[in-house]
Parts: structure tokens; C-alpha cells; sequence
């Protein structure tokens, strides 16, 4: 059998067994630190923008494929060549192994969260070509030049023992598939890349954390992550991979800057509980939630970057293409504006943003609250409408006074005795002063409010009642802090907000 | 019958256009006129479990899911939301609005509504029609009665339903042929909306005294 032939085989081999095996460290403890896929997402970081959109947009969603192969095929050259050059001096196996696992272990640690440990797995993948390559390559030495071909004159061909190449090619060949395997398995078993690597994200603590909630806040005042509304327009929730996530502030700033997802867990942290609700929320309607928000603080970052006098509208752009324009003045007046990471104790969820959404304490979510964000663009409004903006909602979307009844429910039926009639009411950014209830056509009476931790947040309230048989009609109204009246007339949602009083029936038994 | 289905079938179609236009596609629907119509920011991730309608109304909707008009659009709005953009069911969104039922319907969790077309109503005498309208009790058990707590599927439709109105009512039929108490014709069924699914029905339902 012919040296040259078996010392390439052997060389992809042992490259191949030292990938799996690199890979399925890094399935196991720390999935970007991959080899192949932090090469690749070096490569695309790497590449020049045109060069990419060119790639998109010839190979569609083929592109990522097309790139790991092209790696698998740079990688199979490189490590035929360096098997042929092994049969000949064995430390070649030792160099070339090494350049590989030097190129994974720089391209692995050039990924925006990579810590020191991001190198081993392509250390060890190389340590493990190597030692196999060099192994082989002794166990299977020339045997003897062909008598044949010296006889005709013809240049010496090399000939190896076949039994002895066959047993090492196997052996390498199959435990390459076995922790290749492994390594697939293994990942399945973490989910997504995104999912393993949101996993694996610790979040800091705050630095100014939330103040514990008051006493006396009643059940459901915190809305679960798992029933938390969600409203955009993605069709598949964007996965973002953590390492290559980048924010860009750019427009009318004094100095554009790009963050990481580590840039921004460096910055002190604010935590805060804040209500969020939707634009399109009818009365009464479902499309509200609070949470504990962790974030970094907006306005300081933007001071950093110098933001244009007369840039009036923040724009935030997300993965998916969605623009949320906001006024530039309403981020800096002091409110809790921030850069979301974390939701009620975990990162975001992916379909809550991850890894970074905005949040605007006291606007509708479409004027403030970007999920998925990778982009602040300084701007104005007179230059740039927004999304929702280009479909006739309004620019200026400040939260309106609302009220909403959720006990007992419409169409109940209530046993006769003693009742409670409870729900919540918002007007973040003001604060609720009262909440009235009114049954059937009665006098309006005050609600008991429960407390809250600031202004920010929904206002939880109940009044008692003693209802008389039969069915009645309950009506809710909130005052806020200015003292302004929760508006009767009925509005829709679009262009603002929706208005009115909620009112149930419900009947009395 | 033949104007009823018509009716019906306008229904359906306008109902589609008009709350689709509220769906989450990024599609650029603006050229709806009513603002109601205009897209807005929505839930995406409403799956109903069923989008099989089926009747004579429901055969001009479009069923591939990402067009705005589509019943899986439609399926974002709650009910009384859903119906009161649609000029067929005008007249029973007039009698639930005078109810002050339009919250309760909205926000309710689960429900079954049988949604008399605008042609059910003209059935009735008018002087019959605007005294009941007068009539806030009267109007309110009449419209309760066209009411199921929960969401019934085609499968779960025939039988003795208990309504919100405290009355039962009972659905006669199969496959995509059903009448309610032996006098109203589904025309169109099975239409998912955010909170209820719709029958829309061709003759009002009357509470047993």
C-alpha cells in the first residue's frame, strides 16, 4: 500500500478525531468555545460587509452551511498535507496540529464574551490530533519500496504495512465517531446554541439594586416571564448569539461606539420594577405586565457617546429590522430608560429580546421598549419615522391612564354574601392617586389602593362589596397623580392608545 | 336564505379585511380605510388550535396564514373588537354596545358566540326591534343567550349548551350543517377570534321565558 495515500488518511483523521473531541468539551461545558463555530463566527466578523450581504444574499440561508463546509475543506487540505509531511519527520504532526489549535484557540478567545477558557477546547482538539498523527504514523512505518517498480527504474514508490494502516484508521476513524456523536448528543441535549448560551450568561448584580416590594403588594403584582404578554411582529423569535452581539451607537453622536454583550455587563447595573404595556391593548385587554427589569442605564451611556443638541429621536433598530423611535429629551429626563439584560431574575427570555432589549418606564412599548436591539441611531423626528410611526400610529406615545377590572371576571356568577371586586390600574410615570368602582348606576366609591414601589409600576386595588341578587354592571375609573380623570370616551387603540372605562357584567346568585 | 348567505358571505369577507388589517405581518396593509383597519402591534405567537371554519360565508377567506386577511390574523382581536369594524354585524355590535356588553365580551376568557348577521335582525318586526333595543334587561338576557362560556369546536357543537343568559340552548346537526334551537342556520362556523369562536348564525335566538 503506498505511503502517500495512507500518511493523507491519516493526517484527516486524526484532525477529524481532534475536532470531535474538542467539540464535544465544548458541548459539554461551553458551546460558542466550539472550534469549528468559533472559527466561523470569526471568519464572519471578519469578513467586510459587502462580502457578507453578498453571501446572504446569493446563498440565502445556505450561507452558515456553506461556510462551515468551506472551514471543513480548508481544514481537510491542511491536514492531508500535514499528514504526508508527518510520514516523513514526525514533529510535523506536532507543528501542524499546533498552528490549528493556536488558529482555534485566537479565534475562540476573539469572540466578544470569551473567557480564558474559551481556548481549551481547541488546544485539547489540537493536543489530540497531534498525539494521534504522530502515533499513527510510527504504528504504520514504511514496510519496503516496491520490488516492481525499483526493477523497472521507476523512482522508489514507499509502501506501508496495509493491515497495520487499516487497524489505525479504524481505531481513530471510530472513536472520531463516537465522540463526534457524543458531542451531538450532547448538544441536543443543551438545545440551541442560543439557548445554551443564554444558559450559561451569569448576570452581575445590580449595582443599584430594586428596593424589596412593599408589604401588603398582593398576589400577581409581579407578572411570570412564562405569562408575560408578548407583542412584535418577528414571525420566528430571533436567536441571537450572545458573542457576536454588537451595539452600535451611531447618528448624531459626537463619537460613534460599539459595545459587547460584556461591555455592557461591565457598566453598573440598575434594577427596577416597572410596568410595560402595548399600544394596541384594548379595554380591559390582557397586553400588560410587570416585571423586575436589570439593565444598564441609558442616558449616561448616551452622554458618553455626545449626543447632537438637536438629535430628537432615539431610534433603536433590532436584529429582525424593527425601528422604535423615542424622544431623545424623554431618555434623559431622569426616568429609568435602560438597556434591558435581565427579567424577573433571568436573562431576557429569547422571546422577550434576548440578549438586550430597551425599556422606557412610562411610554407604550412600540415608542420605547426595542427587543432584540442592536442599534442606537441619533436622530430626528422630522428625519426618520419609525415603524409603526410609517403606519399611522402616533410618534408621541406617552401611557395612558387606565383601569381594568380582573375580579370576579365578565359573566360570573358571584355567590350573594360578601364579595371583593378587585383589579389594577396604571399610569406609569404619574402614579395613581385614586381608582372608583361604580355598580350598575350607583355613586362612585374608593377603591383601597395597595401599595406599589414607585410610580412605575400598575396599582393593585379591591373594594368590598356586598352585592344584592341578581345582574349587575361594575365600572371602573382611575385618577392620576395630576389629578386628571381617567377619560370615559371610547377610543380605539389606534393611533395612541385606546380610552374608556372598563365595565363588566356579571350576575349575582 | 339567498340574501342571508350573501349577507354572510360579506360578513366573513369584511370581518377578515377589517381585523386582519390589525394583525402582526410586517405587510403594509395602509391601503384599508378604516382606522380600525390600520396594522397594529399585535400578538404573534396566538396559535388558535383549530382553523378549519366552514359554511357558504367563510369560502371567500384566504387560508394561507401569512396574508394579513387570513382567519389566522383575524384570530389576534377579541370578539366584540372583531365585529365591530364589519358593517353586516352592525347591528348586533349596535345592540351589544347599548348592553354595555362590548368590555364584558372582549375581556371574558373563553367563549362561544352565536353572532346574528344583520339579516337575522331585519327578521325581527322594527317596532319589536327598537323596543327590545330600548330595553336594557330584555336586550341584555337576549344577547347573553348567545353566549357559551368556553370555546366550543365543530365537534363539541351539537348538544344542550348552558348560556351566559342562565337558559340553555341546543344545536342540532354535524360536519359543517348545524342548527341552533331548531330555527338558525349557521352560515358561517367555527371562526376563531382572540378570546371566542364565532358562529355566525341566520336568526335570532330567543330566551325560554
Amino acid at each position: 500500500m503506498r505511503r502517500t495515500g495512507s500518511s493523507a488518511v491519516l493526517g484527516v483523521l486524526a484532525a477529524a478525531a481532534g475536532v470531535a473531541v474538542g467539540e464535544l468539551l465544548a458541548a459539554a461545558t461551553r458551546p460558542p468555545a466550539g472550534p469549528l463555530v468559533a472559527v466561523g463566527g470569526a471568519i464572519i466578523d471578519a469578513t467586510p460587509t459587502p462580502v457578507k450581504e453578498f453571501a446572504v444574499r446569493e446563498l440565502g440561508t445556505a450561507d452558515k452551511p456553506v461556510l462551515l463546509g468551506s472551514i471543513g475543506v480548508v481544514l481537510v487540505v491542511f491536514a492531508a498535507v500535514v499528514g504526508l509531511l508527518t510520514a516523513r519527520r514526525w514533529w510535523f504532526g506536532i507543528v501542524g496540529a499546533g498552528i490549528l489549535g493556536v488558529a482555534g484557540a485566537g479565534a475562540a478567545l476573539s469572540r466578544p464574551a470569551a473567557g480564558i477558557y474559551d481556548a481549551v477546547p481547541s488546544l485539547l482538539a489540537a493536543a489530540v490530533a497531534g498525539v494521534l498523527l504522530v502515533g499513527a504514523a510510527r504504528r504504520v512505518p514504511a514496510v519496503a519500496a516496491s520490488p516492481a517498480a525499483s526493477a523497472l527504474g521507476k523512482p522508489s514508490r514507499v509502501l506501508v504495512d496495509r493491515r497495520a494502516f487499516l487497524q489505525a484508521a479504524a481505531v481513530i476513524a471510530g472513536g472520531t465517531v463516537a465522540a463526534g456523536g457524543a458531542a451531538a448528543v450532547v448538544k441536543r441535549a443543551r438545545g440551541g446554541a442560543v439557548t445554551a448560551s443564554r444558559a450559561a450568561i451569569k448576570l452581575p448584580a445590580a449595582a443599584d439594586p430594586a428596593k424589596p416590594l412593599p408589604t401588603g403588594v398582593g398576589p400577581g403584582f409581579v407578572t411570570p416571564n412564562a405569562g408575560f404578554y408578548r407583542v412584535d411582529t418577528a414571525l420566528t423569535v430571533p436567536r441571537i448569539d450572545v458573542d457576536s452581539w454588537r451595539l452600535r451607537v451611531h447618528g448624531m453622536v459626537g463619537r460613534e461606539q460599539t459595545l459587547s454583550f460584556a461591555d455592557l455587563l461591565d457598566r453598573p447595573l440598575i434594577e427596577r420594577v416597572i410596568t410595560l404595556n402595548c399600544v394596541s391593548n384594548e379595554v380591559g385587554g390582557p397586553y400588560i405586565g410587570t416585571a423586575r427589569w436589570l439593565g444598564v442605564p441609558l442616558a449616561p451611556l448616551l452622554r458618553e457617546v455626545g449626543i447632537d443638541p438637536g438629535a430628537d429621536q432615539l431610534v433603536a433598530r433590532s436584529a429582525e429590522g424593527m425601528t422604535i423611535g423615542t424622544p431623545t429629551a424623554t431618555v434623559l429626563d431622569g426616568r429609568d430608560a435602560m438597556l434591558c439584560v435581565g427579567m424577573n431574575g433571568e436573562p431576557l427570555p429569547l422571546e422577550h429580546g434576548f440578549p438586550v432589549r430597551m425599556l422606557t418606564p412610562g411610554l407604550f412599548g412600540y415608542a420605547g421598549a426595542c427587543k432584540w436591539v442592536t442599534e442606537l441611531e441619533l436622530t430626528t423626528f422630522a428625519e426618520f419615522d419609525a415603524y409603526w410611526v410609517r403606519r399611522g400610529w402616533a410618534a408621541q406615545a406617552p401611557v395612558k391612564t387606565a383601569s381594568r377590572i380582573d375580579r370576579p371576571q365578565p359573566f360570573a356568577e358571584v355567590p350573594a354574601g360578601d364579595a371583593t371586586i378587585a383589579g389594577v390600574a396604571w399610569a406609569q410615570g404619574r402614579g395613581i392617586r385614586t381608582v372608583e368602582v361604580r355598580v350598575d348606576d350607583g355613586s362612585w366609591q374608593r377603591a383601597d389602593l395597595l401599595p406599589t414601589p414607585s410610580t412605575d409600576t400598575w396599582v393593585q386595588w379591591r373594594l368590598p362589596w356586598k352585592p344584592a341578587a341578581g345582574p349587575h354592571t361594575l365600572t371602573v375609573r382611575a385618577t392620576d397623580d395630576t389629578g386628571a380623570v381617567q377619560p370615559e370616551a371610547r377610543v380605539t387603540p389606534f393611533p395612541s392608545g385606546a380610552t374608556g372605562w372598563h365595565g363588566i357584567t356579571v350576575t349575582v346568585t | 336564505m339567498r340574501l342571508t348567505k350573501i349577507s354572510a358571505l360579506a360578513a366573513a369577507a369584511f370581518f377578515t379585511v377589517s381585523i386582519a388589517a390589525c394583525g402582526s405581518s410586517s405587510d403594509d396593509s395602509s391601503g384599508a380605510a378604516a382606522p380600525a383597519a390600520a396594522p397594529s402591534p399585535m400578538m404573534s405567537s396566538a396559535a388558535p388550535e383549530t382553523m378549519t371554519n366552514f359554511g357558504p360565508g367563510c369560502s371567500a377567506v384566504p387560508t394561507d396564514e401569512s396574508n394579513p386577511g387570513s382567519f389566522a390574523s383575524m384570530a389576534k382581536v377579541p370578539v366584540a373588537t372583531a365585529a365591530s369594524g364589519n358593517p353586516v354585524l352592525s347591528t348586533l355590535v349596535a345592540a351589544v354596545k347599548q348592553a354595555n356588553l362590548v368590555d364584558s365580551l372582549n375581556t371574558a376568557p373563553d367563549l362561544t358566540v352565536f353572532a346574528p348577521a344583520n339579516s337575522a335582525f331585519d327578521k325581527i318586526p322594527a317596532a319589536d326591534l327598537k323596543k327590545v333595543l330600548a330595553d336594557k334587561k330584555t336586550l341584555t338576557s337576549i344577547l347573553t343567550f348567545h353566549v357559551v362560556p368556553g370555546k366550543l369546536t365543530p365537534e363539541q357543537l351539537a348538544g344542550t349548551h348552558k348560556t351566559l343568559e342562565g337558559g340553555s340552548l341546543t344545536v342540532e346537526g354535524s360536519g359543517e350543517m348545524f342548527k341552533v334551537d331548531g330555527t338558525s342556520a349557521v352560515v358561517c362556523g367555527n371562526v376563531q377570534t382572540a378570546n371566542a369562536t364565532v358562529y355566525i348564525i341566520d336568526t335570532v335566538l330567543m330566551p325560554k321565558k
